[in-house]
């Protein structure tokens, strides 16, 4: 089992979200949300595949708030 | 050095002698010279104690080296801004011409192995990676829709004589399309030449196809990088290229526009042997050689241990070779290096001759498009290169489906505009080559992982600042041979075709 | 578990080998997160990259290998990379907004040139409704509301040329 703790201040919320409805399926996701930031707890068959779940997932997250806070930038 | 010279500029006193903006660098090789440039790409080189006297606004009116700045456009009270704007503008007269340059890979397939080959070229009984008839003409069509009045077709693979029939079609096809379009129309063809024979030269040059090939060295070190089955590429290469230039001399062409275009891909190999290189391409009556570093792309990539060097042995091997063929032109043999000729079109000229990987914007998307041979059409050659490699950075439509105003206005085209202005890039900014360089993202995206590139670091950036650092101490060097020569080497002539 | 890396600035970076993965504080003062995500960005294809809040204005950056086990070397290289990435974002950020019009102006032209205009067929086929009208430099607007006189108790400076 691995936590990840997404800052509020850091990634879009949204994203977080969409990044979590696509890699549910390889694994299991909770979500929890504090005042500063948003939980998702990962688990999966083995070991090393909630560390691969867990990465591919804050990678997305990350790739996704980029692109918004660019686009808002850009606007 | 800097922060004596900003230091002295403040406070701000606005006098006569007040420099105008301008970017500088000590020349490397020569650390008592100065380059200087300015917004417009004007440029003077400076002895240090000169260059701090202009900088610290201190050079008296009235001597000679006042009267340089102020024609030269240096000097804030006398800075002629109409004169600079239409610098600014001649430097940029490519842009928003669309593009020119349309690379039709007519096959994957070749009959060569190349160690470093750049296309990731398919084997000869790979037929699936042929063009097809219908993708071929497709591709005709969305070329005849650029908004440039000229368009060169470059037939590329592969190794495109592996389809001469097709290459036969699309020249006919192309030709009739444009009778009612009114496009000027260039063809080339790159080829190892291993396939050519009497009929097919007599085709290419009744249809006007100019013919480029690449000679990477002597017998031994060609033959070594580029393999070809129970022959010598090295002994096909140079057959061809002699029986080519000749054919062109029985039909009474002039020599000097009408030759075979060869260049050098340089690999680690050559690197000490620049003057037996240079000797074999004035041998084959070559008016140009192309001393191009190795790119980071297809297979080069994977055998780069064998055959990549530093960046710093690339510009030690350029600085020979080409100190050699500017004594060879003083000694009357015409042979000119098609970097330096380009960087010195730009600095010595004042305009841009049009080479699409040394100018910003750089030409991918909107000055050149490349067709593969499944109809993909990606920003440039080297995107083709990357989509070969598993990276679809740069595919950009289809033509077969893409409109093509979609195509050209594509986000991926946008991105690379913005990503090659040097205005927008650190170090650049501050560069006194800034007005006459230029480099393509792919190259950046590959070796960096960022469009943006990081050009400290950018081996591209050593070797654009290493030639240029060699130009201008050639300029500075007032020898008058030496400046004879490299100004003759600025003549834009109407044939010249520059070889991506 | 936690521990510096030799030949890094151990005040900034830690390294967990047995997770594969190097840490470095980024100071927002010094890299604004704009820079912070444009530098990111470009590790994505390969490393595991996350962000963390370290403190007020930190951020820490997490970078953890896709394949185990990985080099000391690599983890440096990666340290050194970021830094200069980082870096690079930050100061490009300063050049693009200095450089911002004549970039833009450059950019429409190369890509409105070498697109041409739209063909009738093109226009036709063209959503106007799809978004709402943006109108920055007011060409929408009538002359009243764009230059109409203002309110003289609303006071406002007078430009010279």
């Amino acid at each position: 089992m691995k936590a990840l703790r997404f800052a509020k201040d850091l990634y879009v919320g949204e994203q977080v979200d969409a990044a979590v409805k696509v890699y549910g399926r390889f694994g299991t996701l909770e979500l929890a949300e504090d005042e500063d930031a948003w939980i998702v707890t990962v688990d999966a068959q083995t070991d090393a595949r909630t560390r691969r779940l867990a990465g591919e997932l804050a990678n997305y997250a990350l790739g996704l708030t980029i692109r918004q806070h660019r686009g808002e930038g850009a606007s | 050095m800097s922060e004596r010279l900003f230091g002295a500029m403040t406070p701000e006193t606005f006098d006569a002698r007040q420099p105008a903006f301008f970017r500088f660098r000590q020349l490397p090789m020569a650390p008592d010279k100065v380059v200087l440039s300015n917004l417009e790409g004007r440029w003077l080189v400076l002895d240090r104690p000169d260059f701090l006297a202009f900088a610290q606004g201190q050079v008296s009116e009235g001597t000679p080296l006042f009267q340089k700045l102020r024609e030269r456009n240096f000097l804030r009270a006398y800075y002629d801004v109409p004169a600079a704007t239409e610098m600014v503008r001649a430097r940029h007269e490519f842009v928003g011409a669309g593009p020119n340059l349309h690379i039709l890979v007519l096959t994957l397939r070749c009959n060569t192995t190349c160690v470093y080959c750049h296309a990731s070229r398919a084997n000869m009984d790979q037929v699936d990676t042929d063009m097809t008839v219908e993708i071929a003409e497709k591709s005709v069509d969305f070329i005849l829709q650029s908004t440039n009045p000229a368009v060169t077709i470059e037939f590329q693979g592969g190794e495109p004589l592996v389809r001469f029939d097709l290459l036969q079609h699309v020249v006919r096809y192309a030709n009739e399309r444009n009778e009612a379009i009114g496009k000027e129309i260039d063809f080339t063809l790159v080829t190892n030449l291993s396939l050519m024979d009497e009929e097919k030269l007599d085709w290419l040059i009744e249809n006007r196809v100019q013919i480029c090939t690449s000679v990477d060295g002597p017998q031994d070190v060609h033959d070594k990088q580029r393999k070809l089955p129970k022959a010598s590429a090295h002994g096909e290469a140079v057959k061809w290229i002699g029986r080519i230039n000749e054919r062109y001399e029985e039909l009474g062409l002039d020599q000097t526009l009408y030759h075979v275009e060869a260049l050098v891909t340089t690999t680690r190999p050559i690197l000490d042997r620049w003057k037996e290189l240079v000797d074999l391409y004035v041998d084959l009556g070559c008016r140009a050689l192309f001393l191009r570093p190795l790119d980071p792309f297809g297979f080069a990539d994977k055998t780069k241990r064998l055959i990549e060097y530093p960046r710093a042995d690339y510009v030690t091997y350029y600085r020979n070779a080409v100190d050699y063929m500017i004594e060879l032109n003083k000694g009357g043999v015409e042979i000119l290096e098609r970097y330096a000729a380009i960087f010195l079109t730009k600095i010595l000229s004042g305009v841009d001759p049009n080479f699409l990987d040394i100018r910003q914007p750089s030409g991918a998307g909107i000055g050149q498009l490349a067709y593969s041979y499944d109809g993909k059409i990606f920003t440039c050659d080297e995107g083709r290169m990357l989509h070969e490699m598993g990276d679809d950075t740069f595919e950009i439509g289809h033509v077969m489906t893409s409109k093509y105003r979609d195509v050209v206005g594509h986000e991926a085209v946008r991105a690379v505009v913005i990503a090659s202005q040097l205005d927008g890039q650190p170090d650049c900014v501050h560069c006194p080559y800034q007005p006459y360089c230029g480099i393509p993202p792919v190259h950046s995206h590959r070796i960096q992982g960022t469009l943006l590139g990081r050009m400290r670091e950018s081996s591209l950036c050593a070797v654009h600042k290493g030639i240029q650092d060699y130009l201008f101490e050639k300029l500075a060097s007032g020898d008058e041979e030496t400046l004879r020569v490299l100004e003759k080497w600025t003549t834009i002539r109407p044939r010249d075709h520059f070889v991506q | 578990m936690s521990e510096p890396l030799e030949a890094t600035p151990h005040a900034f970076v830690r390294a967990d080998r047995e997770d594969g993965s190097v840490s470095f504080v980024v100071d927002e003062s010094v890299y604004p997160l704009e820079a912070i995500y444009g530098a990111t960005f470009t590790f994505l294809d390969r490393c595991f990259v996350f962000l963390g809040r370290e403190g007020e204005g930190q951020v820490r950056v997490v970078l953890s290998a896709k394949k185990l086990p990985i080099a000391d070397d690599e983890l440096r290289g990666w340290v050194g990379e970021l830094a200069n990435e980082l870096l690079a974002c930050a100061w490009r950020g300063r050049i693009l907004e200095q450089n911002r019009a004549t970039i833009e102006a450059v950019t429409s032209q190369a890509i409105g040139g070498a697109m041409g205009p739209p063909s009738l067929d093109e226009l036709e086929d063209f959503d106007f409704s799809e978004e709402p009208f943006e109108d920055p430099l007011g060409i929408a607007m009538s002359w009243e509301e764009k230059y109409g006189k203002k309110d003289k108790s609303q006071g406002g400076e007078t430009e010279g040329t």
